[in-house]
């Protein structure tokens, strides 16, 4: 009698309705057993065609909608189109305008990292973290309401400005936040430094280095953790960054702990950039006079979204209406790493370099299927295969 | 290295014989490079990349309307403040270019959103599949032209 031992590859399939991207998204993976040897991914599940729509649309119109093509970094579409505009237009809004765009940036950048703090915990089994961080975010939250009047897609900005002025009421509202939230996050900071059980899901996991960060196009802090330099507030200051800049923040190990790190680092540079705004506020105007129709001429804005360089590309053609808007997220340039970084990772490891890179989370627990070569299928759910990894690192080391 | 030295050592480059491309600086950080034939496009990315001046920041696609009789395609370059694009113009009825993705695996999704969204074949890119767009999209019409007519999809209501 003969026993042979055949292998067999499985591709498990995950998605299209993706909890781990703004925009669902379907991923491929191939694995060898518990290591995954191969990965795809398709998007556009969520394509709205917002380029397109802006083309049909006024200036003025079309910045209220690009401020809603993403949920949590809404603020910086709008900036970006805004100073892309104003470039277009050889109109430059006036010094409080920027600190104030630059103020709701930060503000927006410390909401976000909280945020996928929380996530990132959450997919580690670490839900304690994940509920105090978003009860720590909704400080923030309070405060962008009561700066904007909106906890999401503020509208702070115009074209030529900003339509929120910071009087002292919100200024002290702000500080104090602010002084808890720096409190806080140095204990986060020392949780995902110190704790040798929340190092086990991210030391050495997902590593990335320099070379490869620089040739796989990542951005933000996906790519600072791997020691590349690359901040387009340092780079290019835009708004008010050139008055009020920002160190940058860089880890040389390239892991997820890296990551972790670099992310929390920068938010006391952000808590330090709000102090120092709030301090020296330029007085006068909020906004600039803008036409209603803008001379034929093209413009590139750049600016550094929570989740790196937000890349725009407006054209004008003399009317009130854009002639062709393109916008280059984050995200699709640090989605490619993902793609290249998961393999040769345990299976186990996929939720957690996935979110590594801070994809846009919409809130829903969505279908997984393994297919098997003899036809059977079972269904997975993400939360299944996040409990999968769990267990999975609760079993060896326990 | 400054802006202004990374743009002159760019200009340099995009400048060299025999087909020197058409250069313009609409900003002090912007730089325009209008090739002048799409081969030059590998060679001259290809420089760039080597001498550090810039990494693939976004590709985007340009249609200037159907009386010009051309689309044109942007490769924009970023090297800090920096903004170095390559421009390529090609037939509306035959728009194709070659593929940065064997160079620039970022270059892969930049340039299934052009081919999707306007058109333009890219030549020597191994997976053309659908990124954004719906499985069930019709061939042949492209989104972003400025010729699409919403109607041919028979969305109802």
């Amino acid at each position: 009698m003969e026993t042979s031992e055949k292998k067999e590859l499985f591709t498990i399939p995950i998605g299209p309705q993706h909890p781990a991207l703004k925009e669902p998204g379907s991923f491929r993976f191939t694995v060898d057993g518990e290591i995954v040897t191969s990965a795809e991914v398709r998007l556009g599940y969520a394509h709205r065609g917002i380029e397109k729509g802006a083309e049909g649309r006024s200036w003025v119109q079309s910045l209220y909608l690009l401020e809603r093509v993403c949920g949590i970094c809404s603020h910086v579409h709008a900036t970006a189109f805004s100073l892309g505009v104003e470039q277009l237009a050889g109109v430059t809004a006036p010094p409080r305008a920027q600190a104030i765009r630059e103020l709701v940036a930060e503000l927006e950048r410390v909401h976000s990292h909280m945020l996928w703090l929380g996530v990132a915990a959450h997919e580690a089994g670490f839900d304690t973290l994940f509920m105090y961080s978003w009860r720590d975010r909704e400080t923030i939250m309070d405060i962008l309401e009561g700066l904007t009047g909106n906890r999401v897609n503020y509208s702070a900005n115009l074209l030529g400005g900003v339509k929120c002025d910071v009087g002292d009421p919100q200024r002290d509202t702000i500080l104090k936040g602010i002084d808890m939230l720096e409190e806080r996050t140095r204990h986060y900071l020392d949780v995902v430094t110190n704790d040798a059980v929340f190092l086990q899901r991210t030391h050495g996991v997902g590593t990335m280095t320099a070379d490869q960060a620089e040739l796989l196009g990542t951005v933000g802090p996906t790519a600072r953790a791997s020691g590349l330099g690359k901040d387009v507030r340092v780079d290019a200051p835009y708004a008010a960054y050139a008055d009020f800049p920002v160190k940058i923040v860089t880890a040389e190990a390239g892991d997820l702990e890296a990551r972790f790190q670099v992310r929390l680092r920068e938010l006391f540079e952000s808590y330090r950039l709000i102090r120092e705004i709030l301090d020296h506020l330029p007085p006068g105007e909020l906004t600039a006079r803008m036409p209603r129709r803008i001379k034929p001429a093209e413009a590139v804005s750049r600016v550094e979204a929570p989740r790196g360089e937000l890349f725009y590309f407006l054209k004008s053609n003399g009317t009130d209406m854009p002639e062709r808007v393109n916008v280059r997220t984050p995200t699709i340039c640090n989605m490619t790493s993902v793609v290249k970084m998961v393999v040769g990772h345990q299976l186990a490891d996929v939720p957690m370099i996935l979110v590594g890179i801070d994809p846009c989370f919409s809130c829903n627990d969505r279908m997984v299927v393994v297919e098997r070569k003899q036809h059977e299928a079972q269904g997975w759910t993400w939360e299944q295969l996040r409990r999968y990894g769990i267990d999975y690192y609760r079993q060896i080391h326990s | 290295m400054n802006t202004e030295e990374t743009l002159a050592a760019a200009a340099k480059i995009l400048s060299d014989p025999p087909r020197p491309a058409e250069i313009t600086r609409p900003t002090p950080t912007w730089m325009n490079a209008l090739l002048a034939s799409p081969d030059d496009l590998l060679p001259m990315a290809g420089a760039l990349l080597d001498e550090h001046l810039g990494w693939l920041s976004c590709v985007t696609g340009l249609d200037p309307g159907i009386e010009a009789g051309y689309l044109e395609v942007l490769y924009h370059f970023s090297a800090g403040a920096a903004v170095i694009t390559l421009r390529v113009r090609r037939p509306r009825e035959i728009p194709a270019v070659p593929t940065l993705s064997d160079m620039i695996p970022i270059a892969e999704v930049f340039e299934r959103e052009l081919h999707e969204m306007f058109g333009v074949e890219i030549i020597g890119l191994r997976n053309i599949n659908k990124l954004y767009l719906p499985e069930d999209w019709p061939d042949g019409v492209y989104p972003l032209r400025k010729d699409f007519d919403p109607a041919v999809l028979n969305v109802s209501g």
